[in-house]
């Protein structure tokens, strides 16, 4: 399952990139993320929770960096499973950062997941679209705290 | 797990208040999906023996009161509904197959909100409301306050639904549930759930709701507005479908891509509207 979208932050590129990178900001920034760790600059852990409709999940869930070109693209695969290793969550995924034509940075994200385990039996059709509103939400979130970062100076 | 059989809706409302409870209303969903391991309530309430979710009732005035537990084989049957409001009969007779319908709810089928389900568009249509009872007391929202996102509702937890209320339809109007699916009894690929009432040529009541494109119905009622009065030719039924077309966002299954849904819904309504006009001026 292919997921792909693209967002506006009013911050320039470097900024983004501190906040984006940052596994802090990015957790609190991400819906349902429950805690995030660093392991080591390349490996985060973190715990996170997904509803659908009646159907929830936790994933303990690990982000392995593979590539990291500051301040234009980070390449990195997310690892993820439940406990009772029901479902397995795996994805590719790939963000750019460049510079829009108001001073701010055009963020694009490119993700390509696998779902195994109980979850598959849901339809992929309403999961994208689910990945797709987190997305927009975890948008909405960096933008928001961006702005806050920038008006508190 | 926790079985609880309560007789009243205060017993089942109260058994609800509790974490990870779960209202057991037919069970064509909720087992299934239990089955698959996708949802482990630790509680089930079942509403079975609730004799006050098991009735339809026409008021005085023209609604039409249909209780959470009634059956889909039930509401496709009730001659309690008349004119427009036989849109929602229309669409629980196409609800799966005998079996199902046999078993499923429409509390069940609402609280399950699948956005390919037949009923959301109907009552959307209808200009049906949700009655919900909960520890706060009860509350009534219109479908479309009701079907919020994928799979989502206004349901809180706790809170059970009670019936569904249909209001009076026009007398003269006719309702249908216009369905394409990859076989009988599947879910819909598109759908369109229409209330429509004609004076001579022009149009006097007109509801589209589009199913299975979206995460809940989808309807344009500044469009509708605008076309009564009018004649309800090919540029105004373009100009309904231009608009419902900016409301879908329909998802990419195993039935059909969202391409082809957008494709085939706009042609849907206009067979819908051709169907209900003939059966209209056929009995004028």
């Amino acid at each position: 399952m292919k997921i792909a979208g693209s967002f506006n932050v009013a911050a320039p590129v470097e900024l983004t990139w501190r906040a984006i990178t940052d596994p802090q900001v990015v957790g609190a920034c991400l819906p349902g993320c429950e805690e995030i760790e660093a392991v080591s600059p390349t490996l985060y852990r973190a715990r996170i929770g997904v509803k659908l409709g009646p159907i929830s999940a936790t994933f303990a869930a690990e982000v392995e960096v593979l590539e990291e070109e500051p301040p234009v693209r980070v390449v990195s695969v997310t690892r993820g499973e439940e406990g009772g290793r029901a479902s397995h969550i795996r994805s590719e995924n790939t963000l750019t950062l460049e510079p829009a034509d108001d001073g701010g940075t055009r963020v694009s994200y490119e993700a390509d997941m696998t779902v195994t385990g109980r979850l598959a039996k849901f339809g992929f059709g309403v999961m994208k679209k689910k990945a797709q509103s987190l997305a927009a939400d975890f948008a909405g979130n960096l933008e928001a705290r961006l702005n806050e970062a920038a008006s508190g100076g | 797990m926790e079985f609880i059989r309560p007789d009243s809706i205060d017993a089942a409302v109260a058994a609800l208040q509790a974490e990870n409870a779960a209202c057991l209303a037919g069970g064509a969903t909720l087992v299934a999906m239990m089955n698959a391991d996708l949802v482990a309530p630790e509680r089930l309430v079942s509403l079975r023996d609730v004799a006050a979710l098991r009735t339809a009732m026409r008021q005085p005035d023209g609604s039409v009161v249909i209780g959470a537990m009634r059956r889909h084989r039930e509401t496709a049957e009730e001659t309690d509904l008349r004119d427009g409001q036989r849109v929602l009969s229309d669409a629980a007779g196409q609800i799966a197959n005998p079996p199902v319908r046999n078993m499923g709810t429409i509390g069940g089928s609402c609280a399950f909100a699948d956005p390919a389900a037949d009923y959301p568009p109907a009552l959307a249509a209808a200009d049906a409301r949700i009655a919900l009872v909960g520890a706060e007391g009860r509350r009534t929202l219109p479908a479309d306050a009701f079907f919020v996102d994928w799979y989502e509702t206004a349901l809180e937890p706790g809170e059970l639904i009670e019936s569904v209320i249909l209001p009076p339809a026009p007398a003269g109007t006719a309702g249908s549930y216009t369905k394409l699916a990859r076989v009988a009894g599947d879910f819909a690929i598109a759908s369109v759930a229409l209330v429509l009432g004609m004076e001579g040529d022009a149009c006097s009541h007109l509801a589209v709701a589009v199913g299975a494109c979206g995460p809940a119905p989808v309807r344009r009622r500044d469009v509708e507005t605008e076309l009564l009065g009018g004649g309800l030719g090919d540029s105004e039924i373009r100009r309904l479908t231009d608009a419902l077309a900016d409301g879908l966002d329909p998802v990419d299954d195993v039935r059909a891509s969202a391409d082809y849904r957008r494709r085939v819904a706009p042609r849907l309504v206009r067979q819908a509207i051709a169907e209900a006009k003939q059966c209209l001026s056929g009995t004028q």
